[in-house]
């Protein structure tokens, strides 16, 4: 180891050092070879990478169109709603799961447990999808989360719009409730363009059905700068400029409608009805304007909009009142009386009766080998077709109809009035009623008709069947003297910002071609009903409204002949039977027509009459103040310019019905084709 | 024996002051590596105001980093007014020191993220492995010094170097630290070659590799560690899992482009795509925010601060100041290409921090002892 031998080595060493500098060129090289490779030839590619990484594309729904009555008064509203939101898997990768998990308990007042357990719940989706853990949070709690929201990774709070019937469960079944699309539906509706995606809003049922497509509206894109943890950048600079090529879309907002429904007139039926079950339907007669429809019991759209939970949705589908069905268009009934307004034209006008023509009532007849009853027990004596519209004569109606050729005459006159079909209200699900005919009859059952079939249709029952709205409707023809207008309910269609863009004429569907004399005789009868010194319903007078209309008891099961007299009300419930009333005021040149079903409410006059009642006295007095205004009938009372009534006696509800007898071998209701079930 | 390396004897005197022929020789004096030091460290500090420019990590990083170049500087400066032949004297006592300390970390040590690397003391921490490399380097200068072997080493003789390099390394490997201790490995291969290694020794020793890499991977590899070289060769294979890293990394390198995001407006960095981004991964951070042009000016001055080492190490006329000096450059480079190459996705990832750039007291302080010893060994003469 001598100094002169370390120089040496130290020489030899240093002959190496061109080797050394030839590696490191290779080794940088490399290194520089990779910058080209990444930052030039994939830079681009790299840097779309790193723009979808921050750049997320969020929606932003279109506010759904809202619903207004026809003095504007708001229906159905969007409401901002909280809910509180994980994404599984920024719970994960901050590694902080426990200590999120225990300042959200505290901070939304949830055990952990039951955090966990939601998470559990939705485990088997994909952990970037939002796990919903607690929705409608208070203000308090939206704010306490926010203000932690950094220190809690992969939680966050969700504004979602609830669409809210302003009026709870009025009218629900008509305006309907929005509802997640489901995955078999996306195809069809996205078949011509992608235009619903999972867990948007559709329509379900009511207008929001059938309106879908102008309430919806198109919903806006707008891209967001996000973090590794899905956290929103805040103020995330301008300069910062996003993709040119990412969509941003404004929102187009969907329309609202302004409907032809008077929530006053609508609340007062709602009121009216209280705890009964059944429908009801207002009609303007001039122009076929739904001004009231409703369906009893019910239940609050905005528990649909967010989803309903499972328990919810049994106890509304086990309700043996059926709270989901809509009574006004979905349910079909024997009109029970009501018809004989109808068969009394079908009389009238086939000419088998005139206004003089009268028939001895002794309070049964017979047919065939039968003996069918008439619901007074003693008989009316002799009627004329007034007389047993007021009193509701059944064998005035059964004579009358053994004159006619064959039961397709009254049938007729009740497809000319647009019942047996649909009324084509613009609303899903109508279903169209049945109005038989021997032609039918052979091909439903293979049998001939039978004149004893014809006794029970004249009378409105048998086969016949009739929706609430349909008979509205055709009293509506009858208060018009022949013209029937479409049911619609909408006044106007506008912008969201309420610019309108559609008014919506009236249009003529039928024009029954009924002669005046035959709709005078018909419209007093209905009068005499109310205001007759024998009427079914004198007691529903409303003075100085002019009011008339016809009362109706539907009965569902066959009563063998010894029970005929029974007390309604002591049957079971669900064997009562129906009442129907169909009013309309004023007589004179009606201006609403309303038809009233009561299920199991026993009496059409006790049961459904006083309901229309009070929504034509709200109607009339609403919208025609200056003749129908309290004040001034009271008035033209004083002034003796309003007759009295005079009624030949005090009857009680139970001895003026008008409960259709029947006697074994008829043919109940009950066995026909119920419209189609939901 | 330690005395025969005193190839500059002239007035050697210990602790002592500068002459006054100072001034006039100041021309003469090698700046070059303070200067690429302070030049690389104000490009990290730079860059380290930026990535630890997030809104939930503490912004006062970068002060952390300045105090502990104020340290190295003190220590540049201390080590200056030694002559490196002391160093040779000291070397092996330098490098028990540090073993003792490698011990202790495993027994006292403060655990973080799984490993146990740091020794706390007073309100810091230091990381003995980080030190380990230079006293490693040191020592084997001191080893080779006075080892010579006539036609290359044979396996024999490399069992002693081989030792003082196995030991610390393996204590290393006990934290666990990878990374360090591949560039212990790796340093030592780079200065055993540059002895020269016997021909036929090489190539059972390339056999042997061959052989025992497939039965290290099965049995001496953490599953972690697995897991990293399986996501090498095939990041998407779990892309949001072990590839997540490289594959955010390379992101944020290539979307860097010609020019960068521009400081402080990298995303990948700025809104945590990127783990690390302040340590191991700080060049991704850098080359995200500007691009080729920037990435290729770092390199370049990397590629200049090594030749420049390398030149040191050329000028050296002794033994020792050689191995020392050649080892210390073999140290940066790998360091720069281990790193720079993790970070590119042509390298597994091992948690080997990029000299001046990656924030980290030990690693500074390690890097900035090394150009001590360089600035060190190219001003030898004017040491006294």
């Amino acid at each position: 180891m001598s100094f002169l031998g370390n120089e040496e080595q130290v020489r030899e060493l240093q002959e190496r050092f061109r080797l050394l500098y030839f590696v490191l060129f290779i080794g940088l090289g490399l290194l520089s070879s990779r910058m080209i490779y990444l930052q030039i030839l994939r830079g681009d590619l790299m840097r779309r990478y790193s723009e979808d990484n921050r750049i997320k594309r969020v929606k932003i729904p279109a506010p759904r169109g809202m619903f207004f009555d026809r003095n504007r008064v708001l229906l159905m509203d969007n409401r901002p709603a909280f809910d509180l939101e994980i994404i599984p898997q920024y719970l994960k990768e901050s590694g902080q799961r426990k200590e999120v998990l225990d300042m959200l308990s505290r901070l939304v007042n949830m055990k952990v447990e039951e955090i966990e357990e939601k998470l559990e719940k939705l485990k088997a989706q994909p952990s970037f999808m939002p796990v919903k853990i607690k929705t409608d949070l208070n203000r308090d709690e939206v704010a306490r989360i926010e203000s932690w929201r950094i220190a809690m990774p992969g939680v966050s709070v969700e504004m979602e719009i609830e669409r809210t019937n302003v009026f709870g469960d009025v009218a629900s079944h008509f305006l309907g409730y929005i509802g997640a699309v489901t995955t078999s539906e996306l195809p069809v509706l996205n078949k011509k363009e992608k235009r619903y995606e999972m867990g948007d809003n559709i329509g379900k049922i009511g207008i929001e059905k059938q309106l879908e497509d102008e309430l919806r509206g198109i919903d806006g894109q707008d891209v967001v700068e996000v973090d590794a943890l899905g956290r929103r950048i805040r103020n995330s600079d301008a300069g910062r400029v996003l993709d040119e090529e990412t969509p941003k879309r404004p929102v187009t907002p969907g329309k609202n409608m302004v409907l032809t429904i008077d929530q006053d007139v609508q609340l007062a039926a709602v009121k009216a009805f209280g705890e009964k079950v059944g429908a009801l339907v207002a009609i303007n007669p001039k122009n076929g304007e739904i001004i009231a429809m409703i369906s009893r019991p019910s239940f609050d759209p905005t528990e649909f909009s967010r989803g309903i939970s499972p328990t919810r949705w049994k106890q509304l589908i086990d309700d043996e009142n059926h709270p989901l069905r809509d009574k006004t268009i979905q349910d079909h009934y024997p009109p029970g009386s009501t018809f004989k307004a109808i068969t009394a034209i079908a009389g009238l006008e086939e000419g088998v009766i005139d206004e003089k023509t009268t028939f001895g009532c002794s309070g049964s007849l017979k047919v065939g080998n039968r003996v069918i009853h008439c619901h007074k027990k003693g008989g009316h004596g002799n009627v004329d077709v007034v007389k047993a519209l007021e009193q509701s004569c059944d064998v005035f109606f059964y004579k009358l109809t053994q004159k006619l050729k064959s039961i397709d005459d009254v049938s007729k006159w009740a497809f000319a009035l647009g019942l047996g079909q649909k009324t084509g209200i613009d609303l899903p699900r109508e279903t169209s009623g049945l109005v038989p005919t021997e032609e039918w009859k052979m091909r439903r059952f293979g049998e001939p008709w039978n004149q004893g079939e014809s006794m029970y249709v004249a009378i409105g029952q048998g086969f016949l069947l009739t929706t609430v709205v349909q008979l509205a409707n055709a009293y509506a023809g009858i208060a018009n003297g022949g013209p029937i207008y479409k049911p619609h309910y909408i006044k106007s269609v506008e912008s969201y910002e309420g610019d309108i863009i559609q008014d919506i004429k009236p249009e003529i569907i039928h024009q029954a071609k009924i002669s005046e004399k035959t709709i005078a005789l018909v419209k007093q009868g209905l009068s005499n009903v109310i205001n007759g010194a024998h009427g079914t319903a004198t007691f529903l007078n409303l003075p100085g409204m002019e009011f008339g209309g016809k009362t109706g008891t539907a009965q569902l099961f066959k009563i063998s002949s010894d029970k005929i007299y029974n007390k309604c009300e002591n049957m079971k419930y669900n064997q009562r039977h129906h009442g129907v009333f169909v009013g309309m005021a004023p007589m004179s040149d009606p201006k609403i027509v309303v038809a009233v079903l009561g299920e199991h409410v026993c009496h059409g006059n006790t049961g459904a009459g006083p309901i229309a009642r009070d929504v034509i006295k709200t109607y009339l007095e609403k919208t025609f103040p200056e003749e129908y205004a309290p004040k001034v009938i009271a008035e033209k009372i004083k002034a003796n310019k309003i007759a009295v009534p005079v009624r030949a006696s005090k009857r009680t509800a139970d001895e003026s019905e008008d409960v259709f007898i029947s006697q074994p071998g008829v043919i109940p209701p009950a066995d026909l084709p119920k419209s189609e079930d939901e | 024996m330690t005395y025969t390396s005193m190839e500059t004897p002239v007035d050697y005197n210990e602790g002592g002051i500068r002459s006054t022929a100072f001034d006039e020789d100041l021309k003469k004096f090698n700046w070059t590596p303070i200067i690429m030091e302070i030049t690389l460290f104000l490009i990290g500090i730079f860059n380290l105001l930026s990535a630890t420019a997030v809104e939930d990590k503490s912004l006062g990083l970068y002060k952390t980093q300045l105090m502990w170049f104020g340290i190295g500087a003190v220590l540049t400066i201390i080590i200056f007014l030694f002559h490196y032949s002391f160093l040779s004297r000291i070397a092996y006592f330098v490098y028990f020191a540090n073993l003792f300390l490698l011990v202790l970390v495993l027994i006292v040590g403060r655990s973080s993220l799984g490993a146990k690397r740091w020794l706390g003391f007073g309100g810091m921490t230091m990381q003995p492995s980080e030190f380990m490399k230079i006293s490693m380097i040191i020592c084997l200068a001191k080893f080779f010094e006075t080892d010579n072997v006539i036609g290359g080493y044979r396996l024999r003789d490399m069992v002693l170097p081989g030792l003082l390099v196995a030991i610390p390394a393996a204590l290393i490997m006990l934290q666990p630290d990878l990374g360090t201790a591949m560039i212990c490995m790796l340093v030592f291969g780079s200065i055993m070659l540059f002895m020269k290694v016997n021909t036929k020794t090489l190539l059972i020793l390339a056999l042997v590799a061959l052989i025992a890499i497939p039965l290290a991977y099965k049995y001496a590899l953490k599953p972690y560690q697995k897991q990293r070289i399986v996501s090498f060769i095939d990041p998407m294979s779990d892309p949001k899992g072990s590839g997540y890293n490289s594959i955010q990394s390379m992101i944020a390198v290539g979307s860097g482009k010609l020019v960068g995001k521009g400081w402080k407006k990298g995303t990948q960095s700025h809104y945590n795509f990127l783990p690390e981004h302040h340590t191991d991964f700080i060049f991704s951070v850098f080359s995200e925010e500007w691009g080729f042009i920037g990435c290729t000016l770092l390199l370049a001055l990397y590629m200049i601060f090594l030749l420049m080492s390398l030149s040191i190490a050329y000028q050296s006329n002794d033994k020792f100041a050689m191995v020392l000096t050649f080892g210390i450059t073999s140290l940066f480079f790998w360091h720069i290409f281990v790193n720079m190459g993790m970070v590119m996705g042509i390298l597994p990832i091992v948690g080997v921090p990029l000299p001046f750039m990656s924030y980290g007291g030990s690693s500074l302080l390690t890097s900035m002892i090394g150009v001590a010893l360089l600035l060190n060994v190219a001003n030898k003469k004017f040491m006294f």
